[in-house]
């Protein structure tokens, strides 16, 4: 596989089944995570000059950018109002993270079309598509989904240097402040992974400058931080240096979704229950793997694992089939 | 302060740590930790610095060596007898 850059990386990872027609909440704190790791690849890039606290980005930096038009969306876009190009990193983050929805969406746009062309990311018909409603209404929704493979190889060598001891390298610190900042760390670790990922990241503050910077800036805002507020009595549990519970114990900002898909028969067996989902699924462009057959059966649809729960709705006459649920990880 | 390794020096180097041999071999991590917790994949460990090296190029062709055994339907002991075998 190819080199990435950070924010390419990072894009791959926050596009991944989120949909691609609408702007959902979800999508805005990605994109949001996206303007900031865009910052941040270009501080690894070696683009800012520090002097003490602050961060001055270097002159010849803007016209590279014209090379990468996402770099070039985010870094005109905060130049141009201000005139001043120094800051402290979280400055940096934050103005990126905080652009207007327009330029939001343009950098979705950049960004998911340079993926589109290296084949890392394609346009699929959305999960919910398959629900039973959406599929006999014809609904059309739309999400994204990275490629398996290269997914996978980001997720997991990520989780490899962090879960490994042993060095961390300053992507994969980016790579878990942005995870963390973006309410996904329930995706890609077990709740018991959790718990060493959170001594880890504590180790990192202490030991590593740019975690010592980065860890402590939050560019949440908005409905995320009154969520935040209601759930505060429940972080105390796993509260470090570098993270406050709530991305931990809560992924609030749940992208994979349960959804009913109506099997052919009434009171089918587990076979004709995984084939019909397995159809539904499949004619919808869904790439689908059973990982574990039996009466719950365990199938990976594109890039998220779901248990396959045999399920009825009852209406004026009762429709069977299986309510597909996003397994935990732990 | 440590940049990841670009794939062309990772390629070039004789060691690579087992986040490296992820991306090399497009395997899982929790795979390729159990395979080394089974000692089906040897390494080395320097005292003073934690991180487990492998060497590159005979760790990955073992790594392919137990995808295929694995392809054929064989279990985890009859790989292990199966390498062992090969040694």
């Amino acid at each position: 596989m190819t080199s990435l850059k950070l924010g390419q990386s990072f894009s791959m990872i926050a596009l991944n089944a989120q949909r691609s027609l609408e702007m959902t909440t979800a999508k805005k704190v990605a994109l949001r995570c996206m303007a900031a790791a865009v910052i941040l690849e270009i501080y690894l890039d070696g683009g800012f000059t520090q002097t003490g606290n602050q961060f001055v980005l270097n002159q010849d930096m803007l016209e590279q950018s014209q090379s990468m038009p996402y770099r070039e969306v985010i870094l005109t876009s905060i130049v141009r109002k201000n005139t001043e190009t120094t800051g402290e990193l979280s400055w940096w983050l934050k103005k990126a993270s905080r652009l207007p929805e327009r330029i939001l969406r343009k950098l979705e746009l950049v960004i998911s079309d340079s993926l589109k062309e290296m084949s890392l990311l394609e346009e699929i018909p959305h999960i919910l598509g398959c629900d039973l409603y959406f599929h006999s209404a014809g609904v059309d929704i739309k999400e994204y989904r990275s490629d398996i493979q290269g997914f996978s190889t980001i997720t997991e060598s990520t989780r490899a240097e962090l879960l490994e001891d042993g060095l961390v390298t300053d992507e994969t610190i980016c790579l878990v402040w942005l995870l963390r900042e973006s309410g996904c760390m329930l995706d890609f670790f077990s709740r018991s992974e959790l718990a060493s990922i959170s001594a880890g990241m504590y180790k990192l503050y202490q030991n590593e400058p740019l975690a010592k910077v980065l860890f402590p800036i939050r560019i949440h805002s908005g409905i995320e931080l009154i969520l935040k507020k209601l759930l505060r009595m429940k972080t105390g549990v796993v509260r470090t240096q570098a993270g406050s519970g709530m991305n931990f114990l809560f992924p609030m900002l749940e992208r994979s979704q349960a959804i009913f898909i109506d099997t052919e028969q009434m009171l089918p067996n587990a076979v004709k229950r995984l084939h019909d989902v397995r159809a539904r699924l499949e004619s919808k462009g869904h790439t689908v793997t059973v990982l574990h057959k039996g009466q719950i059966p365990t199938i990976k649809v594109d890039n998220l694992v779901y248990e396959a729960i045999p399920h009825a709705i009852y209406g004026r006459v009762p429709i069977h089939g299986v309510r597909l649920i996003p397994k935990p990880l732990f | 302060m440590s940049r990841q390794r670009s794939m062309e020096t990772i390629l070039a180097s004789e060691y690579v740590s087992i986040g490296e041999l992820v991306r090399l071999t497009d395997s899982r991590y929790s795979t390729l930790k159990f395979y080394t917790e089974e000692g089906m994949l040897p390494f080395e460990q320097a005292e003073e610095n934690l991180t487990r090296r492998y060497k590159r190029e005979d760790t990955v062709a073992r790594i392919l060596r137990i995808k295929k055994l694995k392809s054929t339907g064989l279990s985890i002991p009859q790989i292990k007898e199966a390498l062992n075998m090969g040694e």
